[in-house]
């Protein structure tokens, strides 16, 4: 069930690929398990997560967009770590894959389980 | 200089387990709640269940032990003696102490260790405090005040060796080692942990809610499961898909359907779907995720041998020598596959890419103990934020054992290193905080001779 933020933490690692974040989803099916929110993990979380790298990934979904900047409160700011929430932990991406924008490696998924294993002459 | 803090004296009972953990345990409790502990540790015998401390407030007692799994209970410590007679003396002595609770319902309860006394024994103990007279009701279910006895005798003997009075103020969190006891859940494996074991990591690690735990090992899942019930967000990867999808082979015990098993059973067994957000297939030698300070905790039982899956990506397969048993044991792989066959565990894991549509395996080779120890070390040093702990498990030889064999990092600091015996081998927790920030050129470094030591000792040892 790769949530988006375990998806903002993933990048290519074939060997000799530079520029493998984020990886682009590929024919993604896309669930939404509404669950309630965490405001203390999501605001400790915040600092860890690649702003841009999520709102790419948000925008190529097609699911509603997400501020250009992380406001300067956002621990006060409501509005903001609903949609936060949204994003990062009820997004299901069930099936599908994940593709390098670099090297094209495809990665997929089953079963909400991703397979990020590389064959030996990758590593 | 200031003047000292003012605390009071509190007594800590343990439970009988997994004795070279208490104080670890006590320690980072201390740490998670923010409680100023002061313990007595010069009057501690490791073999005795009962430790001193001083604590500020009853308020602070209670928080500390809360989460503790080898707490029983803690008291407020009116008086301590070598015998009935001095203790009482000292008791009567204040009768002010008494005052709060001469009119609330009340009961007394009698503990002891090294000797289990009868019930008529305990009653007449009971009955020497008659002279407090407390004229409240007696009530056994839930009094206002519990008053504790607690006799510490010698083995064998019958007249205690020393003797605790109090107030009981609050409890251990015990009940939850068996709410996630092995028995009761849905899907099991070869190397799941131990729930008392898994929940003390818990405490080691400082897991609590708003944070990110992570396991790279993560097998059947027991860490996700344990961690999440301590409200961390939990995220766990191995190397072994069919450990995460599940081998169809359920708990039949517990009703759980063919093919219906796996990591995702014992989530939704405890309802912690919310919590426990994703599971990976990938290789920890070779891992996919970018840099950061991404984790608050990595809470871990690494593989080693063939059962457990001591593998990583690279040309050849060659077997491992030793293998861990499902109590953490460890084993020659010969002896342990009389027992309980593994051949489905060496089945190949499949991999779909680009080059190879239709999938095919990738080649393993053994993964030496020393390297894995040295990659998650690494790991830690880089992935965890400043503050962030992990625990992990480490495979000994008893009499081998030296100090130098944990892997140490210029970023991590030790903070504990518990031994959990079995004979001539043991286990030891190691708990690493890390106390600066990572920066390019620091590597762990460690004696290396962890796979020469356990294969030194050989299955004869």
């Amino acid at each position: 069930m790769v949530r988006l933020l375990t998806h903002n933490m993933l990048q290519c690692h074939v060997k000799n690929c530079t520029n493998g974040f984020p990886l682009r989803f590929q024919d993604p099916v896309i669930e939404q398990h509404e669950q309630e929110i965490n405001k203390e993990f999501l605001v400790n979380m915040l600092p860890r997560i690649d702003w841009n790298a999520l709102r790419t990934t948000v925008d190529q979904l097609g699911l509603p967009e997400l501020p250009a900047a992380v406001p300067e409160n956002p621990a006060e700011d409501e509005a903001f770590l609903a949609a936060l929430h949204r994003a990062l932990m009820e997004v299901n991406i069930q099936s599908g894959s994940m593709v390098c924008p670099e090297c094209e490696h495809v990665y997929p998924i089953r079963d909400g389980i991703p397979n990020m294993l590389l064959s030996e002459d990758e590593v | 200089g200031a003047a000292p803090p003012e605390r009071n004296r509190y007594l800590v009972h343990f439970a009988q387990a997994h004795e070279d953990f208490r104080l670890a345990e006590l320690r980072s409790l201390a740490k998670l709640e923010n409680v100023d502990l002061v313990m007595e540790e010069h009057r501690y015998d490791r073999d005795r269940p009962f430790l001193t401390v001083q604590l500020a407030s009853d308020a602070d007692a209670i928080k500390l032990v809360r989460r503790s799994i080898l707490v029983k209970a803690i008291y407020a410590l009116w008086e301590e003696s070598r015998s009935y007679e001095a203790l009482l003396d000292q008791i009567r002595r204040k009768p002010e102490r008494n005052a709060p609770y001469m009119t609330c319902s009340f009961k007394f309860v009698v503990e002891t260790f090294n000797n289990s006394r009868a019930l008529d024994y305990k009653v007449a103990i009971i009955n020497r405090f008659a002279f407090m007279a407390f004229t409240g009701p007696i009530d056994l279910k839930s009094p206002d005040v519990t008053l504790g006895v607690l006799e510490d005798y010698d083995y064998k003997s019958d007249v205690p060796r020393y003797l605790y009075f109090g107030i009981q103020l609050g409890f251990g969190n015990r009940p939850a080692i068996d709410k996630f006891s092995l028995k009761k859940r849905t899907y099991l494996g070869t190397t799941s942990m131990d729930p008392q074991l898994s929940l003390i990591m818990g405490n080691l690690g400082l897991v609590r809610p708003g944070t990110l735990v992570y396991d790279p090992f993560v097998g059947t899942g027991s860490f996700l499961v344990t961690m999440a019930h301590f409200g961390a967000v939990t995220i766990g990867s191995d190397i072994d898909g069919r450990q995460i999808r599940g081998t169809g082979k359920g708990n039949a015990r517990r009703g759980a359907k063919p093919g219906s098993a796996s990591v995702w059973s014992n989530v939704e067994q405890y309802g912690l779907q919310d919590r426990v957000v994703d599971c990976l297939v990938y290789d920890m030698a070779h891992h996919p995720l970018r840099a950061g300070e991404l984790f608050d905790a990595i809470i871990t039982d690494p593989p080693y041998g063939v059962r457990a899956g001591a593998k990583k990506i690279g040309a050849d397969l060659k077997r491992a020598e030793w293998v861990k048993r499902p109590d953490g044991s460890i084993a020659p792989a010969a002896a342990a596959a009389t027992t309980e066959p593994h051949a489905a565990e060496q089945a190949p894991r499949q991999l779909v890419s680009a080059k190879h549509p239709h999938g095919r395996y990738p080649q393993t080779v053994p993964y030496d103990l020393d390297a894995v120890m040295a990659d998650l070390t690494d790991f830690a040093g880089r992935y965890l934020r400043v503050g962030g702990r992990i625990a992990y498990w480490l495979p000994t030889v008893k009499a081998e054992y030296a100090d130098e064999d944990i892997p140490t990092h210029p970023a991590l600091t030790l903070v504990a290193n518990c031994e959990q015996p079995f004979g001539q081998w043991s286990r030891r927790l190691v708990t690493l905080e890390k106390t600066r920030t990572w920066v390019e050129g620091m590597h762990s470094s460690g004696s290396g001779q962890l796979s020469a030591k356990l294969e030194r000792a050989g299955p004869g040892a």
